[in-house]
């Protein structure tokens, strides 16, 4: 485990907004803590309690040393997790409202950078704990402890909840669920039933599903039941339609049945997601509380993305520990209507009927990105295992595996001209691509028999800068819209430029001799003499506050203050979450953002002509640019 | 070892071992045409195709190596053909590898993935490899930049590798006296010197995306870096700054990273070039943001480059390959006339005398008759129509040769504007460069704009008719020249 990691895991608490890809969280030790360093003293719990919450008593204010200080020593000494957990839930009971949010940040840091063992032993109190000081603290504090809660969704090292889905559900419902839980209490209702909401049942069944599979790991029927579950949840995450949405929603509430509560309470082994015995399951549908307005559903669970296949390989790895922990012992719970609920959804067209294993299959249908980014990242691995320096000696000595690179990792050939293919789909893909490249070549070539080719003239710079490498190959992307909106956003750039040279500020008389320069640039200004008008004049010029500027360089630095101020003004605003994500601008806003407040602040050449302009207020393009400033804003929040 | 067998009296069989490689020398006017019978086999890094013909001609020298070992049958008969065993591409293929580990980061930084502390490596950190290739006359430079380009689209990650050619005597993938810069999607193929780095679109149908690719070229007009060292920086930082334009407009492209192909006089330790070289060196450096120095078996460079360069980028010496060719200057003169040629008509290899087979490619392309074949356009057009400067003075004398205490009187960088009614006006047979469109708003010009402008394409005056001031252009494809703007500079070319 790395030496320092509170700090990262704090920044990020700090910034919410940047926190997601949590990545430099320690590798997690899912079932046993390393053995701890043995230390001469400490040897006994009681003396252990007295020093941690003498220790805990200076943690008064929000000072990050004392709680890495801390974190660390309940790193070192995990073996007595439970005292730890005892003496910060005792020390949060006991202190006044204001210093209350340190300790929780203590908790917070511990839970998520030693997640074992603490994150089981934080998880049976952590519910009330949480509730209870969220009451007792004001609002500045309570949003800080929203923010926190929001971490906790994707905070274990998985990816997952950090206390587990059901402590979390627990959570959220309180704080943010009295007001909609109502809603979806009317079952036939004609809401829309968002995808966080289905998903976050999902979570619920499943991981009610997983508890029994933990105590009884032989069980065939709930290790399939788990299995569609999972794929189910893939599919959702995917992205359904609305109707199956609520498909799978009813299918899932007739599964509500509580089975944590009636099956016998799941033997304490070492597993991720122990049942809290301060919590029982819901008797009724888990809210769409989940979902609060601040978090956008469909990023509710960010790392599904980043780990398409983590849900299969943690299942399997469950399954395995648990086998290999546990003894059998046969208690079915039957539930029948899972298989149900799965051959209604086949029929319906929901689920494609090749079942199991396939979720890698239905991952790239639906999701293009994923296998690009993946085979990227698997290149990456390659790439790291054959690690060359650019050194003398590791160049003239090392020996990687070449012909594998270039010949036999490709081994699909195209016999026209020898590009290589890998074997995957999208390599297959792209032979399919080439090979009719070539066809369509060939036919082109023996259509134009007897009409003469001549070489091509260049293309002009715009065209070389922005276009992308001509598609021969039939490999190149096919985002041409792309290459079109920056094509038109420079065009409208050099347009805008174009009417702020022709701007000009007539010289007054006796001056026209005198050498004037820009304040922001220091060149000197060019003066002309206008035949039509019979004057002497400043080209490329403005006046403001009865000074003569290049009106390039005043627009340019008009444009950057005004971006500056409204980041400035979004940095302070996005602390607060009351901003919601939904009003986010289009990214579309980006292309013509240049365009636009060009415009606004730049007069057409027809109203300028023969008329001496004085800058217009920066206000207007100041709103726009804050458009702008919004797009990248919300994207940081939602991760 | 190596068996060779004859087949007929011009074709043989000729097994190669693993790691080695068959180096050939074409003289004028032969050809030669190698099939790859059995293995794999690469040509500058290009992959052959297995039972294809493959032609070469006008005085090619290559070399085709084999990782596997392999059988070609050769047909046609070569000046000097041998085999060898002793090539560096085991060293060239670790440079590749250690290029490849800097995309892959530089790709993983772009895409905001997680990076290991592997992955950032102390000198370059996770930029895109930016490699500057020097080394002296006849090393191999443009054959490293090749293979190590040819390697990188071979990977199959759609690497799309910026070939930069700073070289003027080379021509790159227009004519000599160009410098300039592709992407290069595909694997460049080889056939004839004339097109090192692969060929400029033509309207015809290409197979191999390496033969139609779009440069980005401006022209310095002389085969020699010294006749105007000045010119020569700026177009290089013209360049530069256009492909950091390009990399801005899609951040992805640029984690394939550039291979900067230079001329030997940037290695030359002595002559007359040699004041102007490190300056030269580094434009490129600055220009390219080059982070990776390669020189090619220069001991005295590579120190040197170490010592300039080396707390801030690697510089690594690469030893050079025992197959390089001494090449003398009319054989380089010889090259220029086959790509002007080339650039206007055209070439189709003749097979060589006894090959079985009429279904073979030139450079990659399998009907070299049906698009090879090139038809430039002869215009007449009146003497003011277009716009021809010169670039300083047409003898420059260098600055130390002047007499002490005088000052130029034209500067180096001056465009002066050329006369075509003046009999000295040396305009007869030579090669202009027809530039891009001044900027179209007038009060953003600027005296030396015509620097700056990249090119859209060479022409060349056939005849000039001075009693109705008119003169014949032979241009490559038909399109109005009436008002443009042109540069000439010293190359002349006769069909």
């Amino acid at each position: 485990m790395s030496l320092y990691p509170q700090s990262t895991a704090y920044t990020q608490l700090a910034y919410p907004a940047a926190q997601g890809y949590g990545a430099p969280l320690p590798p997690p030790n899912p079932y046993y803590a390393p053995p701890p360093v043995p230390q001469p003293y400490h040897v006994d719990p009681n003396v252990f309690r007295r020093d941690y919450i003498t220790r805990l008593s200076n943690l008064t204010v929000n000072s990050r040393p004392i709680i890495q200080s801390l974190s660390m020593i309940a790193q070192d000494y995990s073996r007595f997790a439970d005292v730890v957990v005892q003496c910060i839930e005792q020390h949060l009971r006991r202190v006044p409202p204001w210093m209350k949010l340190p300790s929780f940040y203590l908790l917070d840091a511990i839970a998520k950078n030693v997640y074992d063992p603490y994150a089981r032993h934080f998880t049976p109190v952590v519910v009330r704990l949480f509730v209870d000081t969220y009451e007792a603290v004001d609002p500045t504090t309570r949003s800080k402890m929203e923010e926190m809660l929001l971490t906790w969704r994707t905070g274990a090292p998985d990816g997952r909840e950090l206390f587990g889905v059901v402590p979390q559900l627990a959570i959220e419902r309180h704080i943010w669920g009295s007001n909609s839980t109502q809603s979806t209490g009317n079952r036939g209702g004609s809401q829309s039933i968002s995808q966080a909401q289905v998903l976050s049942e999902l979570e619920f069944v499943l991981g009610q599903k997983e508890r029994v599979l933990q105590s009884n790991p032989y069980d065939k029927a709930t290790q399939s039941h788990v299995a569609i579950l999972q794929q189910l949840r893939t599919l959702v995450q995917t992205g359904v339609s609305q109707g199956e949405l609520g498909q799978i929603l009813s299918q899932l509430r007739t599964l509500t049945t509580p089975p944590a509560s009636s099956s016998p309470p799941p033997a304490p082994t070492p597993q991720s997601y122990p049942a809290p015995q301060s919590y029982s399951a819901p008797p009724g549908p888990p809210g769409p509380a989940a979902a609060p307005p601040a978090y956008p559903p469909q990023q509710s669970y960010p790392t599904s993305f980043e780990q398409p296949k983590a849900e299969p390989m943690d299942l399997s790895r469950l399954l395995a520990s648990a086998g290999a922990s546990m003894p059998s012992t046969s208690t079915a719970p039957a539930v029948p209507d899972i298989a149900n609920l799965f051959s209604a959804l086949v029929k319906a067209g929901v689920v494609p009927a090749t079942t199991g294993a396939n979720v890698a299959k239905v991952e790239e249908t639906s999701a293009p990105a994923d296998p690009a980014r993946e085979a990227a990242r698997a290149y990456r691995q390659l790439i790291r295992s054959h690690k060359v320096k650019l050194t003398s000696s590791d160049i003239t000595r090392s020996r990687v595996p070449i012909t594998e690179m270039l010949y036999d990792r490709l081994p699909t050939q195209c016999k026209q001209c020898s590009a290589r293919f890998s074997d995957s789909p999208a390599g297959k893909k792209q032979f399919e691509d080439h090979l009719d490249m070539h066809f369509r070549q060939n036919r082109k070539a023996s259509q134009a028999v007897g009409r003469g080719h001549s070489r091509s003239w260049f293309i002009t710079m715009e065209d070389w800068v922005h276009g992308e490498v001509v598609d021969v190959k039939g490999k190149g992307r096919a985002d041409g819209r792309i290459v079109n909106t920056k094509a038109a956003a420079a065009e409208e750039a050099a347009k805008r430029d174009a009417e702020l040279r022709a701007m000009f500020v007539v010289v007054p008389p006796g001056d026209e001799a005198k050498p004037i320069s820009c304040p922001i640039c220091k060149e000197p200004l060019k003066s002309e003499f206008l035949e039509d008008d019979e004057e002497w004049v400043w080209r490329n010029a403005i006046k403001k506050d009865d000074r003569i500027y290049h009106a390039t360089c005043h627009a340019e630095a008009i444009a950057s203050k005004s971006s500056l101020a409204s980041r400035l003004r979004n940095e302070a605003s996005s602390r607060s979450r009351s901003r919601t994500p939904e009003t986010r601008t289009p990214p579309k806003a980006l292309a013509t953002l240049n365009g636009d407040s060009g415009k606004s602040e730049t007069p057409t050449p027809s109203r300028l002509a023969g008329m001496k302009r004085k800058a217009e207020d920066d206000s207007v393009g100041l709103g726009l640019i804050k458009g702008e400033e919004d797009a990248p804003q919300a994207k940081r929040i939602a991760t | 070892m190596d068996s060779v067998e004859n087949v007929n009296v011009h074709t043989r069989l000729r097994t190669l071992q693993p790691e080695s490689e068959y180096r050939f020398e074409l003289d004028r006017g032969t050809s030669l045409a190698i099939k790859l019978v059995t293995g794999h086999a690469e040509i500058f890094g290009a992959e052959m195709a297995d039972g294809k013909t493959y032609l070469f001609g006008q005085e090619c020298k290559a070399a085709i190596f084999t990782w596997h070992g392999c059988t070609l049958e050769i047909t046609g008969h070569p000046s000097v053909d041998y085999d060898s065993e002793e090539t560096p591409m085991v060293t060239y293929a670790n440079v590749h590898m250690a290029l490849e580990g800097m995309r892959v980061s530089a790709l993983a930084a772009v895409h905001g993935s997680p990076l290991q502390e592997d992955d950032v490596d102390e000198k370059t950190g996770t930029e895109a490899p930016r490699v500057l290739v020097l080394g002296p006359e006849n090393s191999g430079k443009t054959s490293v930049c090749k293979i190590l380009t040819n390697y990188a689209v071979r990977m199959g990650q759609n690497w799309t590798p910026m070939l930069v050619n700073v070289d003027p005597s080379e021509g790159g993938w227009a004519i000599p006296g160009a410098i300039s810069a592709a992407p290069i999607p595909a694997a460049i193929q080889t056939a004839t010197p004339a097109s090192p780095f692969g060929s400029v679109a033509t309207s015809a149908p290409n197979h191999v995306a390496s033969n139609a690719l779009l440069p980005l070229s401006y022209w310095y007009g002389h085969a020699e870096m010294r006749r105007n060292p000045l010119l020569m920086d700026r177009l290089i930082r013209n360049l530069g700054e256009n492909i950091r334009d390009k990399y801005e407009s899609d951040p992805e492209s640029h984690c394939s990273g550039l291979i900067v192909d230079t001329p030997s006089s940037f290695a030359a330790s002595s002559g007359t070039g040699s004041d102007h070289r490190l300056t030269m060196i580094k434009a490129c450096v600055d220009a390219f943001r080059i982070n990776v120095i390669l020189v090619v078996g220069h001991e005295k460079l590579s120190i040197e480059m170490q010592k300039t360069y080396g707390n801030r980028m690697r510089v690594l010496k690469i030893p050079k390959s025992g197959g390089v060719v001494e090449l003398d200057q009319d054989y380089r003169e010889r090259v220029h006339k086959y790509q002007l040629h080339n650039y206007f008509y055209g070439h189709v290899i003749e097979p060589p005398p006894g090959l079985s087979t009429k279904a073979y490619v030139q450079g990659g392309e399998q009907t070299p008759d049906l698009i090879l074949h090139l038809s430039p356009s002869s215009t007449t057009v009146n003497f003011g129509d277009i716009t021809i400067y010169r670039i300083g003075e047409e003898t420059m004398a260098p600055n130390s040769a002047l007499p002490i205490g005088a000052a130029r009187v034209v500067s180096e960088v001056q465009p002066l504007l050329v006369d075509p009614s003046l009999s000295a006006s040396g305009l007869y047979n030579a090669v202009l460069a027809i530039l891009a469109p001044p900027n179209p708003d007038e009060s953003e010009r600027y005296d030396e704009e015509i620097l700056d402008l990249h090119v859209v394409g060479y022409v060349v005056i056939t005849a000039l008719d001075m009693p109705n001031k008119r003169m014949t252009v032979l241009s490559p494809s038909p399109g109005s020249l009436v008002g443009k703007t042109a540069i000439v500079g010293s190359f002349e070319w006769q069909e």
